[in-house]
């Protein structure tokens, strides 16, 4: 039986990924199944989607812990998530990065053989946005000859075709093609110490009774009220806000608005954005009665 | 408080929470926390809330903040309150719920904390579906709207029921306070917050909070899309103080629900009929709302798109 595990973010289409594999293994003649991890659905949000391929029927249901293939559908996972965890022995990782497999390190340990495309590069010019499962999918192919580039691109082709329209599934295909063509293969061998996770949780007799868990320090690390401004979630948004100050009129409606308190209403009443923490979601921009705010690519830059 | 210039800087549910671009729900909450002020106590049964407002050991929340199971937003509420009378603690406590926690799974904990008149403040974030767990339909989700257990299929395109009236059935309880918000109406907004804060007893804030997955709306719709739900009659601004109902906001005219639908991806496979069914159900809500007839505005059915992958699709976007 071969085992895949997929790791996405939230919007990225790592449950499709694994349902056309899935898919494509079945038109190659094995029995296989997919499914994506139980957890929440939110956009950005690390995700995980499993795949089983098997010659006979699979009776396992489980997720999969000690994976033959690892597909990495972003690179900046390897700082939030351990994808490598229980990767098997010769087992091989499938990564979408700009670097070529010898200049990947996934952590101290790691030794596997390694495709590498850049597969965001791939989906922005073959479908004009950042999904990038179906590029992913033909690095498979290059990576893992167990499923044939033939099956891979006819599934994607029906399933997305199905789905999607029939633009969409030849746009897929191309995508799968061309990340076919552009991936490296090589070795990887992980030299990096990642820090281990020393999440502190405190159990219920380290909390007296009847009084709130107080803002505490532990391992460098705030917990308790309030604590959340340690999670930037500013790297999230793909657009940003450009504010012009002179148009301003002082309504406070992008104040009001913003679902993440990112925009500080000064003393003069005047905005500053916590870029840090603003998600991009334009809202501010929505509301705004007089255009002095502006969504811009997150390249050009906004103002804080 | 009487309007928006008067809300106290300081955020009582900070930045770095993790809810989606654009939640709805998270500028409801935030607000409503803002005004309430520090001297508060946070309740929050499961909703998406929980998720993004404070993973434990973490907090987004400058308040103490509870939490426990889904049902028990009225008894816990209750309890805490009690707690704090004992100990002659002066603090506001507030139970925020989502619709699931409160049209169906919370209702039974509502009604006896509404009966016996408790002093707190329940505060219901409708987002129309259970949208922390993958948008199934809730008692709250509107007529023809897509939830992942409404699909659009080819005979039954889906939900079949109606939106339940909670504020009414809490009203019917007879409380000191019920009144229905909506974020994109400000000055409104503020001023029934501050109503709620003022007064002793139980108080129930019903507020429309917008889904930007769940909707399948634009992030940067968050807010506005509020606007056209009160415009359509899809949802209305009132409040009932010790009995007494009172419209605070009426539209000049009725816009055509079309005007509302065509934003959302979840009402996106509706057809003629079913648009002309939910037009006839507003006009009725409309005069039962407003007292007066409403002729039924001319509804104008956007140009059918090919039917996309989250129609039908219950894992789309992961």
């Amino acid at each position: 039986m071969y085992e895949i595990r997929f790791h996405g973010r939230g919007g990225q289409g790592a449950v499709m990924a694994a349902q056309t594999l899935a898919d494509a293994a079945v038109r190659s003649g094995f029995q296989a199944q997919a499914f994506p991890y139980f957890g929440a659905e939110r956009r950005g949000a690390p995700v995980e989607a499993y795949a089983r391929i098997d010659t006979s029927r699979i009776r396992t249901k489980s997720q999969v812990y000690r994976p033959h293939l690892v597909v990495i559908m972003d690179a900046s996972l390897v700082e939030l998530v351990d994808p490598t965890a229980g990767l098997r022995p010769g087992g091989k990782v499938v990564m979408n990065t700009t670097h070529r497999p010898e200049e990947v390190d996934l952590g101290a340990g790691v030794d596997a053989e390694c495709g590498t495309v850049d597969a965001s590069s791939i989906a922005l010019e073959a479908l004009k946005m950042p999904v990038v499962n179906t590029a992913m999918l033909g690095a498979i192919a290059r990576v893992w000859d167990v499923v044939p580039m033939g099956a891979i691109v006819e599934a994607i082709e029906d399933r997305f075709g199905s789905k999607l329209g029939h633009r969409a599934g030849i746009l897929n295909a191309e995508a799968a093609r061309m990340a076919y063509d552009a991936t490296a293969v090589g070795r990887t061998i992980g030299h990096r110490e990642f820090a281990k996770e020393r999440r502190w949780m405190p159990v219920w007799d380290e909390i007296p009774i009847s009084v709130s868990l107080k803002k505490t320090v532990h391992d460098e690390e705030e917990v308790g009220p309030a604590t959340t401004w340690q999670h930037r979630t500013g790297r999230w948004k793909w657009s940003t806000p450009l504010y012009k100050k002179e148009r301003c009129i002082k309504c406070l409606r992008c104040w009001w608005s913003c679902p993440d308190a990112a925009i500080v209403r000064q003393d003069d009443d005047y905005m500053r954005w916590d870029l840090e923490y603003c998600k991009g979601c334009g809202i501010c921009a929505e509301v705004c009665p007089v255009d002095a705010i502006r969504m811009v690519p997150e390249e050009e830059g906004g103002n804080p | 408080m009487r309007s928006m210039k008067d809300v106290p800087r300081e955020d009582i549910l900070t930045h770095g929470h993790g809810a989606c671009p654009g939640c709805g729900y998270a500028v409801t909450a935030k607000n409503i926390a803002k005004m309430l002020g520090p001297n508060t106590v946070v309740y929050v049964p499961a909703s998406c809330l929980v998720v993004f407002g404070a993973l434990y050991p973490y907090s987004a929340w400058k308040t103490p903040y509870l939490f426990t199971a889904f049902e028990n937003t009225g008894a816990v509420t209750t309890g805490i309150k009690a707690a704090l009378r004992r100990r002659h603690i002066d603090a506001t406590v507030v139970g925020m719920a989502g619709d699931g926690g409160t049209f169906d799974i919370g209702l039974q904990a509502l009604s006896g904390a509404a009966e016996r008149n408790e002093d707190i403040i329940y505060v219901c974030l409708d987002n129309e579906a259970y949208m922390n767990t993958g948008i199934q339909r809730s008692s709250a989700t509107p007529f023809g709207a897509w939830t992942t257990t409404t699909p659009a299929g080819l005979e039954v395109k889906g939900n079949r029921r109606f939106k339940k009236d909670i504020a009414r059935i809490v009203a019917d309880h007879d409380v000191p306070y019920v009144a229905t918000l909506s974020v994109a109406h400000f000055t409104d907004f503020v001023r029934k917050v501050q109503k709620a804060k003022e007064m002793r007893g139980f108080r129930f804030l019903h507020c429309l909070t917008p889904c930007i997955p769940g909707w399948r709306i634009e992030p940067s719709k968050g807010v506005s899309i509020n606007r056209l739900a009160v415009e359509t009659g899809m949802w209305t601004l009132y409040e009932v103080e010790n009995g007494v109902p009172r419209v605070t906001y009426k539209p000049k005219v009725m816009a055509p629900v079309t005007e509302y639908l065509k934003l959302q991806g979840r009402f996106k496979h509706m057809g003629e009929a079913d648009v002309r069914t939910l037009q006839a159900w507003l006009c009725e809500k409309w005069r039962a709302n407003y007292g007066e007839e409403a002729p039924s505005p001319p509804c104008v059915l956007p140009p059918k798109e090919e039917v996309l992958a989250h129609d039908g699709d219950t894992l789309y976007g992961i």
